[in-house]
């Protein structure tokens, strides 16, 4: 839909369409193996090699230089297929929004000079509001040079990338900053791969510090404006995910509606199915509007206001969650099985619309913050 | 104030009692040692849970995804030991005879540790129940004196039910749908049996099963008219098994294609069919299969609620425990006001959902397949008869002739039209009802939990996995809308057509 008032996007679009169907089309089940099959590096490196990984990152630092736009677009054509991929372009754009925010020098030293696709990519705790999080890890130094301990859950990519963005607190306050840590480094100690509910083949891994050195990124106690500002478009680009979610769901589930019989007629006939569908078509599209809206709102007005963007992402979320789940419904005993991509999507929805932190916490900081400031502008 | 004429004529009126107060209606016919029969299966669980269920429910949902050709028969072998396939066959068969009702008990505590380990249990009841309310006692006996005797010898012998092929799911659950569906798995009648030809999917325990009750159909033409029962035991020539399903829950119980190919089934081994049923009845055979298709999801569907609830109450634990002690913003969580409404909705699904099954319980103890031993004197007598008596003197009776066609006309000529819509509709009911308050409380607790309810280790994410399928077996929750539709508000509705769209 976005397409639709943004030509420019068409060309990134057509092409996220022919990697889907082309790389992951298919194969989703294979990929979805992971951790107890083998990860699909091969389709990272073709991803990488078309600019997904670096979406939003400038050119000049080795990325496809796009917006908001661009990323959304990306993430939602290829979570039409597979949310995983989607879950590893959502964190590394997430990790260079943090970097570019805070100093470009950074994101300059890491992303040009990347030998592989690993390299380029950069973990990040990204089901994480670290200012909801009480057990963050501790940061001891001065300047930009600091030492981290203590342990973080859930940290996305953590066993692929070489480097991660960590929050931590310097002090005794809630206050936190992000800092860069070589995870191959002395004092980085890796859990296993978490096996999670979906996203597979995105993986997370728990992580402990052990005296690890750190380079701060931006300032100290800068770290919840920085993820303010960064989250206010990237919950755009999870709603994003989910939408391509959703839409993957009810195109499979009207296909097979339309090929399944019972009762002596295709089951798209009987009217409480055309229902169900209906249901699920409404959702997309108004999830497809409400991130059409957000990316030109967001264009627009760049990080001003956007208290609609928040809004609207929690609600595609629960949109997702509802529609999935009669994705299965309508393919039945097959939706169930992992020949079809129904259940994954049915998986893969619940962990999209955890990104950035728990839905509550983000109601409830919504309404705190009209509450303190009469806007509930970030 | 009112004369009992016109008492009887405002109860009659929509929604009737007798069709509505259930509970009410069988109180005063249900044996009282029920209540400690029952506590005692809900003791034996928690102990079951706490000794198997807890320790192996992650530990086994871990190896189906290293292994998916992983299959459950140490587990089976366990449940074996702790006399779990025979505690609800009744003493006349040989079982230990617990109260029937008091299965959606054991399913609700065993489900909350682990779904996939109860249906390892559950499913052996769902063909056992096929095989009972056959009307058959001869082949009843065959086979689960087998059962007993795999329990007395440490060798399990547990059972399957087969009716789901792959073109038809919901036709083969519903009379009225299933001469228009692509039904498959055809008996050919041969001297001295039938010749079945077909394949069926989706078989819970299939590949570990030693019996299956199979349905297959004389005529696919006409399978409401031509529908055939047979028991079928594993390694007969011609009966082999493909795949089992990757699935997204319940992975410790496989779910199996069977495959029958010229498999020769002998006379004997069926357990219905047009031709038995014509020693005991007139009614048209449409009409019997309608019955005997109920008695069997009457009697299951409150199960499966059961089963949906166990994972609302194990949903709602972990939720519990959780937020009892995780600190948020320095607060713990379960002393935000929002976590606590949460958690009381979570809890008020679990006590509606378990009233829906007891009161569908309630419709076939007093109107339906149980409410013949769980009559009180029924009920006493099977409890205060020694064993030696079920097995010498019962047992050899089983397999007359006349005791076939008086349980045939007890089951499927006497019974009023009215009872059994009530107690397939209220079945449905609990069915839907239980198992989406399930994915709703699962919903709910990975809410609360964050990004630790996303972790399998957690265990929540599991049960999401889990309670999705509850939707879709012993029908679709549609289907059991329909149903719903069909036997409690349609009656009241003159042209109201079902499945006639």
């Amino acid at each position: 839909m976005l397409i639709s008032y943004r030509n420019d996007l068409k060309p990134i679009a057509d092409l996220a369409q022919s990697f889907a169907a082309r790389e992951l089309a298919g194969k989703t089940e294979e990929h979805d193996r992971y951790p107890f099959g083998e990860f699909y590096d091969h389709v990272l490196d073709k991803a990488h090699e078309v600019g997904f990984l670096g979406a939003i990152l400038p050119e000049s630092l080795g990325g496809i230089g796009g917006d908001i736009g661009t990323l959304c677009v990306i993430l939602q054509t290829i979570c039409q297929v597979d949310g995983s991929l989607g879950g590893i372009i959502f964190t590394n754009a997430m990790s260079q929004e943090i970097m570019l925010a805070a100093e470009a020098d950074l994101a300059q030293e890491i992303f040009p000079g990347a030998a592989s696709p690993r390299e380029f990519l950069v973990a990040f705790p990204s089901y994480t509001d670290p200012a909801q999080t009480d057990t963050l890890p501790k940061a001891v130094g001065s300047g930009k040079d600091f030492a981290l301990t203590g342990h973080l859950e859930f940290l996305v990519m953590g066993n692929l990338a070489r480097q991660a963005i960590i929050p931590a607190r310097t002090g005794k306050g809630p206050s936190y900053a992000f800092f860069l840590v070589d995870l191959s480094a002395t004092g980085v100690e890796k859990s296993d791969p978490i096996f999670s509910l979906g996203l597979h083949a995105c993986p997370a891994v728990d992580i402990n510090f052990q005296g690890a050195k750190a380079r701060l990124v931006g300032t100290e106690n800068g770290g919840h404006a920085a993820f303010e500002k960064a989250s206010l478009a990237m919950n755009v680009a999870a709603a994003a995910m989910n939408a391509g979610i959703m839409k993957g769901s009810f195109d499979e589930a009207l296909a097979y509606s339309r090929e399944r019989f019972q009762g002596g007629r295709a089951i798209v006939n009987w009217s409480e199915v055309s229902m169900v569908l209906a249901g699920m078509s409404i959702k997309s599209d108004v999830a497809a509007m409400c991130i059409t809206q957000a990316c030109l709102g967001l264009d627009k007005s760049g990080d001003g206001g956007g208290s609609q963007y928040i809004s609207s992402s929690i609600h595609i979320h629960e949109l997702a969650c509802e529609a999935v789940t009669d994705g299965i419904q309508i393919l039945g005993g097959y939706g169930y099985m992992k020949d079809y991509g129904q259940e994954k999507r049915y998986r893969d929805a619940r962990m999209v619309q955890a990104l950035l932190g728990p839905a509550p916490m983000k109601k409830l900081a919504m309404i705190r913050r009209i509450v303190d400031t009469g806007t509930n502008n970030m | 104030m009112l004369t009992s004429s016109e008492v009887a004529s405002m109860l009659s009126r929509f929604p009737k009692f007798e069709d509505t107060w259930l509970g009410l209606s069988y109180a005063p016919h249900m044996p009282k040692h029920m209540v400690k029969e029952t506590q005692e299966v809900i003791a034996i669980a928690r102990k079951f849970n706490e000794d198997v269920a807890n320790p192996l429910a992650l530990k086994l949902d871990r190896l189906t995804h290293e292994d998916p050709d992983y299959l459950p028969w140490d587990l089976v072998a366990e449940a074996n030991r702790w006399g779990f396939y025979t505690m609800w066959i009744p003493k006349i068969f040989g079982g230990q005879g617990y109260n029937l009702p008091s299965i959606s008990c054991f399913s609700e505590e065993v489900a909350s540790a682990c779904a996939g380990i109860m249906n390892v249990i559950g499913v052996h009841y769902l063909a056992v129940t096929g095989l009972i309310s056959s009307g058959n006692t001869r082949l009843a006996k065959k086979v689960l004196r087998e059962v007993v005797e795999g329990e007395r010898s440490g060798k399990p012998c547990t059972l399957a039910l087969a009716t789901t092929e792959p073109g038809a799911g919901t036709d083969v659950e519903e009379v009225d749908l299933v001469d228009k569906g692509k039904v498959t798995c055809q008996a050919k009648r041969v001297k001295g049996g039938y010749i079945v030809n077909g394949t069926k999917v989706f078989i819970s325990m299939g590949h570990v099963s030693s019996w299956t009750v199979l349905y297959a159909y004389e005529d696919t033409k006409h399978p409401s008219e031509t529908t055939i029962g047979f028991v079928v035991k594993t390694g007969t020539k011609g009966f082999s098994f493909g795949s089992h399903e990757n699935k997204m829950g319940q992975r410790v119980c496989p779910a199996s294609v069977l495959i029958f190919e010229d498999c020769f089934i002998p006379e004997e081994d069926v357990i219905f069919s047009p031709a038995l049923a014509k020693k005991f009845t007139n009614k048209p055979f449409r009409d019997l299969a309608q019955r005997y298709g109920d008695y069997v999801v009457s009697a299951t569907r409150p199960g499966v609620c059961a089963f949906g609830i166990g994972i609302a109450r194990g949903a709602f634990e972990a939720a519990l425990r959780y937020a009892s002690t995780t600190y948020v913003n320095g607060r713990l969580l379960i002393n935000n006001e929002w976590v606590q409404c949460h958690l009381a909705e979570m809890h008020k699904n679990v006590i509606l959902g378990r009233l829906a099954y007891t009161e569908a319980n309630n419709a076939n103890s007093h109107r339906g397949l149980y409410r013949f031993m769980q009559s009180k004197p029924a009920y006493y007598y099977l409890k205060a008869m020694p064993r030696f008596w079920f097995d010498k003197v019962i047992s050899p009776m089983l397999n007359w002739d006349i005791t076939a066609r008086v349980m045939g006309k007890l089951l499927f000529d006497m019974p009023k039209p009215e009872d059994q819509r009530c107690c397939s509709g209220w079945a449905s009911v609990a069915k839907f009802a239980g198992t989406d308050l399930g994915v709703k409380n699962c919903q709910m607790a990975i809410e609360i939990m964050n990004h630790k309810g996303l972790r399998q280790d957690a265990g929540i994410e599991k049960m999401l996995r889990d309670i999705k399928l509850l939707q879709i077996y012993e029908g679709t929750n549609q289907l059991n809308r329909l149903n719903v539709f069909k036997c409690l508000i349609a009656p009241q509705v003159p042209q109201a057509q079902v499945f006639e769209e």
